[in-house]
């Protein structure tokens, strides 16, 4: 028997075991000895990953009924997307660490999604009220350099670029359900913004407003 | 679409014009945050530059990130306050 084997498995925190890497690995595997249990010791994990999520994420909308279901979902579903990817796991952390994200991202996505089920996506932004509490000083030179980066967008900006950025960093849409209703992905709509801040950095470095950085790629 | 009047806060101008860093997808970023919060949590150095940007940026990731650091830091009975301190400023 491997490494989860013994009094650890008494313990009365079932998730509070030495981390043992391989033998979380070798006991997952393959049906034998300590299979199930390390599987609903994995499950535990992973329900601990997801509840510290929601309630990191406080949705005052969801009830305490669909909260319990949102964290049950999320941590079935990382169950199998850990069970899938358990091959590729090579040691670089933590077997725990490595598990917990599982639940943590599959909360955290359950619960973006829940609560911007009934809202609209705004796909042209809303204006956003001007700071408070600065100098008049500093307000004309926030305002300046808003005003340029407006410019920036309408004019440095692919359509679908402008669409991407405003909602995300504007708007405050999150990333996964912008992704559900626009047909794409995270990774892609990432990519756009990424893009896209190279292209209003660049815009903005050419007109005197940003430095360049060290960092800074060529923006074709 | 062009001339169009948004009156931006001065934090979301901020957030418009970060700089980007070198390109890291999100699943890449998922890929490592195990290593990069265990690093963080252990004060070893983090390196991974490309993954440090794409939490900066990244909002969603950052929050995830965050959280697994909190996560762990608890389980282990570690000050989180130190490697979230790094997340922020290295």
């Amino acid at each position: 028997m491997a490494a989860l084997d013994g009094p650890e498995l008494a313990d009365a925190d079932p998730v509070r075991i030495p981390d043992a890497s391989q033998g979380w690995v070798d006991l997952l595997s393959a049906p034998g000895p300590g299979h199930d249990e390390a599987l609903a010791r994995l499950h535990s994990l992973l329900l601990k990953a997801a509840r510290h999520q929601v309630s990191r994420m406080l949705a005052p909308t969801i009830g305490s009924a669909r909260r319990e279901e949102l964290i049950q979902q999320a941590a079935d579903e990382a169950m199998v997307a850990v069970l899938g990817k358990l091959s590729s796991f090579e040691g670089r952390s933590r077997f725990t660490t490595w598990a917990y994200k599982f639940g943590i991202l599959h909360a955290a996505v359950e619960v973006r999604r829940t609560v911007w089920r009934r809202r609209e996506v705004p796909l042209d932004s809303l204006p956003e009220p001007a700071a408070a509490g600065s100098s008049p000083e500093q307000l004309a030179e926030a305002a300046d350099f808003s005003h340029a980066v407006n410019i920036a967008i309408d004019q440095a900006l692919t359509a679908h670029q402008r669409t991407v950025v405003l909602a995300l960093l504007v708007d405050d849409v999150p990333i996964d359900v912008l992704a559900d209703r626009l047909g794409t992905t995270r990774n892609a709509l990432y990519k756009t913004l990424h893009d896209a801040r190279g292209r209003l950095r660049a815009r903005l470095t050419e007109a005197g407003y940003l430095e360049p950085s060290r960092t800074e790629e060529v923006i074709p | 679409m062009t001339g169009q009047h948004r009156d931006l806060t001065p934090e979301a101008a901020a957030r418009l014009t970060l700089d980007p860093g070198p390109w890291l997808s999100c699943d890449d970023c998922f890929e490592q945050m195990d290593e990069f919060v265990d690093r963080l949590l252990t004060d070893g150095p983090t390196g991974m530059p490309a993954l440090h940007a794409h939490l900066a940026g990244c909002g969603a990731c950052g929050e995830e990130a965050r959280s697994l650091l909190l996560l762990v830091a608890a389980d282990e009975g570690i000050d989180p306050a130190p490697g979230l301190r790094r997340l922020a400023e290295d």
